[in-house]
């Protein structure tokens, strides 16, 4: 015997097949704007949290140097070196009499010009380590082939994996330092850990404050804060030490954010915009289907159909294309993630390592919410129209 | 006349439809134009009448307003003895789609059959917005009467219009309606396949005693009805 039963919700589906390009189309539309949606929620997210891992990296949260631009540091080694600003080492056990200091760690950094680098020469920056204290704070940090110093005074180098790939250089082999005339041994290669550390050389402290002439200097001072201690408490504390700047990097990182927010607002209102002409066609759509289906809902009506009937009907229609074509996006959006990213790097001055887009089920749940809510809305009016159709408007347009 | 008095009369459990001086007026360039103009008119029950007239003579408006399918602007009109328009009583269109639903089947000149489905799925269409207790629920038997048993799962683009418009008969049937109205089912529809509907509608109206009100133009289909009226200019003529 054949099935005898039908719902609204079949007819409503089969509804949309009468007009497969424009039910395709607008389901389109639709995908369009939910794989915007949920690229820019999930590059919202992503965003924060590969900064914060980015920072978290560090293996500090507080950086103490000389006086100066908290910026200055990076800004005068890119030129060259010179005027770079010096810290008396001593200022290392004053630090450490803090008691929210959990670790501290000096870096030196030197930077000298190498007229074999590249076409027209370039900066070699190696940054003087205490083998002490700097690589139990970097722990996360994996060697490729080798490892750490052997000793705090030796002529050694750690290359950090991109800096190895540039200089190819392996372990074993010997590192030169215009100018100074000095070679390092090259005792460890860093595998990749998508960090700032991948293009380093480092160096032992002493080693550098020898090579360079800085006995008894250090650029930076790394701190790395107990877990319980208050970070601003201890920042104020040591601002009353003599000639220092305390960069937190918890600032920088608002800092960073605050310079994004002003990309976000745009990305976020370019979405909105998307989403506003998705509805508008989706609107269109169901509104020229039921302007054609005009007299059919009228027989439908005339069967006995209430008006409740035709608006959950063709609201059902909306709510279909909406949860077809959200779904369609989200599922694209997962697919292009990696595109995606590349697409956001290109267009930010400064983007942190590790994935700048994070899509993930919840995101997903949350999109193809606010899809079906926007079907929902846009649904309502032509809903309403096809409810408000009475059945001898089917009827009349055929004379009497 | 009023509700009171038609209630009164002995006879009106027979009816299946009784008006009383039904009018309708459209206003057309200021002008009050009677589409039907006091036509009083009493369906037994089982009855097959077929309203006959030349175009404009208002055969759709009066078939739209006994099937409820529009409001008259004076007179009144019972329905199976339920009043559905009088002086001092007029239903709401939710009123009207119950009556609708319970007693009335509609055939039209168009088919309005849903393109994307099946001949089965057109057929128990009705059932997704209601389902009469009492409606058939084998729509086979049906289909079989009508002889698309072997149809079933064919699209409408894929019948011939005989074959729709029995779809759209049988349609109207599944809820088991007390009155079928046809529209000028055979409009679109050449002499023989024309000829073939009359005989459905007349099948029906004799094996299951469905009252059956037929308006047509051609004089030979109105010839099968046990009755014929003829409207003039909105009034019953003959």
């Amino acid at each position: 015997m054949a099935e005898n039963k039908i719902s609204i919700y079949q007819i409503a589906y089969k509804n949309l097949l009468r007009k497969k390009t424009r039910s395709l189309l607008t389901m389109l539309g639709i995908g369009l704007s939910a794989w915007v949606l949920i690229s820019l929620m999930g590059f919202n997210k992503g965003y924060e949290s590969a900064l914060s891992k980015d920072i978290d990296n560090m293996g500090f949260q507080v950086l103490v140097t000389a006086k100066g631009c908290p910026y200055e540091a990076a800004t005068l080694m890119l030129k060259g070196g010179t005027g770079l600003r010096y810290m008396q080492e001593a200022v290392i056990s004053d630090i450490l009499k803090h008691e929210e200091v959990e670790k501290v760690t000096p870096q030196l950094m030197a930077a000298i010009f190498d007229p074999n680098r590249g076409e027209s020469g370039g900066i070699n920056a190696y940054l003087g380590v205490d083998p002490s204290t700097f690589p139990a704070m970097k722990s996360y940090l994996e060697f490729k082939q080798g490892g750490w110093f052997t000793d705090p005074n030796a002529m050694e180098a750690v290359v950090g994996y991109e800096a190895a790939e540039l200089e190819q250089r392996e372990v074993g082999d010997m590192l030169l330092i215009p100018e100074k005339n000095v070679e390092l041994k090259v005792v460890g290669v860093l595998k990749r850990s998508g960090t700032a550390d991948d293009g380093t050389i480092f160096v032992p402290l002493r080693s550098v404050q020898k090579i360079f002439e800085k006995e008894g200097l250090i650029t930076a001072a790394g701190i790395k804060v107990d877990k319980n201690a208050n970070i601003n408490e201890l920042e104020n504390k040591l601002y009353d030490l003599p000639d220092v700047q305390v960069v937190s990097l918890a600032q920088v990182k608002t800092t960073i954010m605050s310079l994004v927010s002003t990309a976000k607002v745009m990305v976020f209102s370019i979405a909105l915009i998307a989403i506003l002409i998705s509805m508008l066609g989706v609107i269109n759509t169901i509104l020229v289907s039921v302007y054609e289906r005009f007299q059919e809902i009228g027989i439908i009506k005339s069967m006995g159909a209430m008006p409740w009937d035709v608006f959950r009907m063709i609201w059902t229609e909306t709510v279909i294309l909406c949860l077809l074509g959200g779904s369609l996006g989200i599922g694209f959006s997962f697919l292009v993630a990696k595109i995606t990213d590349v697409l956001i790097r290109s267009l930010l001055p400064y983007t942190p390592t590790g994935s700048l887009v994070i899509i993930n089920g919840s995101l997903a749940l949350l999109t193809l919410g606010v899809v079906i809510a926007i079907g929902l809305v846009s649904g309502v009016y032509p809903a309403w129209r096809a409810s408000r159709v009475r059945p001898l408007e089917s009827i009349r347009s055929e004379g009497d | 006349m009023t509700d009171q008095t038609m209630a009164g009369s002995a006879t009106n459990k027979e009816f299946a439809l009784e008006a009383k001086d039904l009018r309708k007026l459209y206003k057309r360039g200021g002008e009050e134009i009677p589409a039907v103009d006091g036509v009083s008119l009493a369906v037994k029950k089982g009855e097959f009448i077929s309203i006959i007239g030349p175009s404009g003579s208002g055969k759709t408006t009066l078939i739209n307003l006994l099937g409820c399918l529009d409001n008259a602007t004076s007179g009144s009109l019972k329905v199976v003895g339920e009043t559905i328009f009088s002086a001092s009583k007029c239903l709401s269109e939710s009123d009207l789609t119950r009556i609708r639903r319970r007693v009335f089947g509609y055939i039209f000149q168009k088919f309005y059959l849903v393109p994307t489905l099946t001949v089965l799925e057109n057929v128990i269409l009705p059932f997704a917005f209601f389902k009469k207790a009492g409606a058939r629920t084998n729509p086979m038997e049906i289909l079989r009467f009508l002889g698309l048993d072997r149809r079933i799962h064919h699209r409408p683009s894929e019948l011939s219009g005989g074959e729709m418009q029995r779809v759209a008969i049988a349609r109207s049937l599944v809820n088991k309606p007390e009155i079928l109205l046809a529209d000028e089912p055979t409009g679109n529809l050449d002499t023989k396949r024309s000829i073939e509907i009359g005989g459905i509608l007349k099948s029906l109206n004799e094996r299951d005693g469905l009252t059956v009100l037929l308006v047509t133009h051609n004089p030979a289909l109105a010839g099968i009805a046990g009755r014929t009226i003829e409207l003039r200019d909105g009034k019953i003529f003959a």
